[in-house]
């Protein structure tokens, strides 16, 4: 071994052993769980070899792939989306001279981190008092302005539900994605839009001609972080509605405990988490591709 | 100051829609103080603020496990930092001291850990641990929280050690210092505030964690604040005054912590992202 891998070895051991044995061990094992038929109350010996027999009955569950379109369009793609609109929003609404004029820039962005600083849990349990059936204040509001005859369950019906759980995750994830706009509206060059004002350009097209353009890498690495984040989330959705009414907002990850720990089938869950690696797989490459971190200097 | 009428345009709703971001939190302090009778009424705005009091906060405490909550994920989320720090601090030196063969494909498989779904790894872990007797145990909460947090403080650490000359570990070698030495002597007080933000960072990841806690730990005594929370909902689901109070204590160290590294930590998401 040469001198530097000499030196550098006992200093880097310790802590790769740890991640070693906490991800690439159960990572690998579960693999094997894939194709294995055992209980959590089994021990891990006295499995026996399902074959394909854990992939085909997650295939063939409709409740599994309810749970696929679930998590690919409400947990992720509409949070994701929303998060984004209204991130960019803020974004430039916290950017403005005006706030700059008035001195209120600090004040507004601190206001703005607020959510983040609150644990997943607690904005779960903050939603659903809000959002509560019977003396929730967003039921109590409505009902005052009008605007509902009676107090509508948002988080136990299925036509409200979704919504609800989105309102839950954007209004906690939304900080981190006005924070990195921002910073990367700040990175842009502002005789940029001087050069564009004096050719007569427009607010919206300055927005559409120099902004969008230069927030593009911003964006790209934004999208696949909150994508990467949110499409294995299981807490906020266990949480707020327990994957209900019925099985109407079951998400992947959901379905992986409920399949490994309430219906005792560790090796189905395994295979849902399998094709969930495979998925996220594919967004971590490219977020390896496209972040600055990826670029490891060799 | 020229005050502008159009201003007002911008100014307006920022602030209806700063209200909306916050009024959650505000709501639920503000919930925690009301009297019970007062949650269940549909009472007019007058009447809201009649009777303010920490009868909640008694109640949680008296009535519930709360408080044996919160000297569970102090202790875990604690001892997890300690270790966390002094791990990565090593290996954060290593990685940016010498240049071995092996660097490149070390940080990548660090950086490509967090990009891991957690989620999947519970059913590997719990059998692991179930047969090695780390359920319901600290230690094997800890061991997980350790492994977790890991690998963002090593990347933390590692841009702060990059900042530091060598000149300085070498002078310290000539006088006679050890590897360990320099590292505790003369790198991690320099690092100081690297060495903070990693702290604040990982305690406020450990307090928050929810999913290995509730899956690891199923006894009623080792329940942490978070798992202890969520099993309010169904419990004691009409008394959210009760609730509210819990969630607010839960609060209280990640607010806490996170106004010490806002700054930084802002500023390093935004180094990070942004290519300058």
């Amino acid at each position: 071994m040469s001198r530097p891998g000499r030196q550098a070895l006992p200093l880097v051991t310790p802590a790769l052993l740890v991640i070693g044995v906490l991800f690439l061990f159960p990572g690998v094992y579960n693999v094997v769980l894939a194709f294995q038929d055992l209980t959590p109350f089994d021990a891990p010996g006295d499995a026996e070899w399902a074959g394909l027999a854990n992939f085909q009955a997650v295939l063939t569950d409709p409740l599994v792939g309810s749970a696929a379109v679930n998590t690919v369009f409400w947990l992720t793609a509409a949070t994701v989306i929303i998060r984004l609109v209204i991130g960019m929003g803020l974004a430039l609404l916290l950017h403005s001279r005006v706030l700059h004029r008035w001195r209120l820039r600090g004040f507004a962005r601190t206001a703005v981190l607020v959510p983040w600083m609150v644990p997943p849990v607690v904005a779960v349990a903050c939603w659903k008092w809000i959002f509560d059936g019977n003396t929730g204040v967003l039921n109590q509001f409505l009902v005052a302005i009008g605007v509902l005859p009676e107090g509508v369950p948002f988080l136990a019906q299925t036509s409200t539900v979704w919504w609800s759980v989105i309102a839950i995750i954007v209004w906690r994830e939304l900080p981190f994605v006005v924070i990195v706009l921002l910073a990367g509206l700040q990175s842009v060059p502002e005789e940029q839009y001087e050069a564009a004002a004096l050719d007569g350009a427009g607010r919206w097209a300055s927005f559409r001609h120099i902004t969008l353009p230069s927030l593009r890498p911003v964006i790209t690495v934004v999208v696949l972080m909150t994508v990467i984040q949110t499409f294995n989330n299981f807490v906020y959705v266990w949480l707020s509605t327990g994957g209900g009414p019925g099985t109407y907002t079951q998400v992947l990850a959901t379905q992986l405990y409920s399949k490994a720990f309430v219906a005792n089938s560790l090796g189905e869950g395994a295979a849902i988490g399998l094709a969930m690696t495979a998925v996220m797989a594919v967004f971590a490459l490219a977020y390896l591709r496209v972040s600055d971190r990826g670029r490891v200097e060799a | 100051m020229r005050w502008r009428p159009r201003d007002l345009l911008v100014i307006v709703p920022t602030f209806a829609i700063l209200f909306v971001i916050v009024f959650p939190v505000l709501w639920m302090v503000f919930t925690s103080l009301r009297p019970a009778s007062a949650l269940a009424a549909n009472l007019p705005v007058g009447q809201w603020f009649d009777g303010l009091g920490f009868d909640a906060y008694g109640r949680l405490f008296n009535d519930s496990g709360f408080a044996r909550y919160i000297g569970n994920s102090l202790l875990v989320s604690a001892v997890s930092t300690v270790f966390t720090v002094v791990l990565a601090s090593f290996a954060a030196y290593g990685l940016s001291r010498f240049k071995f063969r092996l660097r490149g494909p070390v940080l990548l498989i660090v950086l490509a850990t967090q990009l891991l779904p957690f989620v999947v790894l519970i059913s590997p872990i719990y059998l692991a641990f179930s047969e090695i007797g780390l359920l319901n145990s600290y230690v094997g909460l800890v061991v997980v929280y350790v492994a977790m947090t890991l690998p963002l403080a090593i990347y933390l650490l590692l841009g702060y050690f990059d900042t530091i000359p060598r000149v300085l570990d070498e002078a310290a070698r000539i006088d006679g210092c050890s590897t360990a030495g320099v590292i505790f002597r003369v790198v991690l007080p320099i690092a100081l505030p690297g060495i903070v933000t990693v702290v604040t960072t990982t305690f406020i990841t450990t307090w928050e964690e929810y999913f290995f806690a509730s899956v690891l730990m199923t006894g009623e005594d080792l329940k942490t604040v978070q798992v202890g929370l969520s099993s309010f909902f169904g419990e004691y689901s009409s008394d959210w005054g009760m609730i509210m109070a819990a969630a607010t204590v839960a609060t209280i160290p990640t607010i806490l912590l996170f106004s010490i590294v806002q700054k930084r930590l802002v500023a390093g998401l935004s180094a990070g992202s942004v290519k300058q």
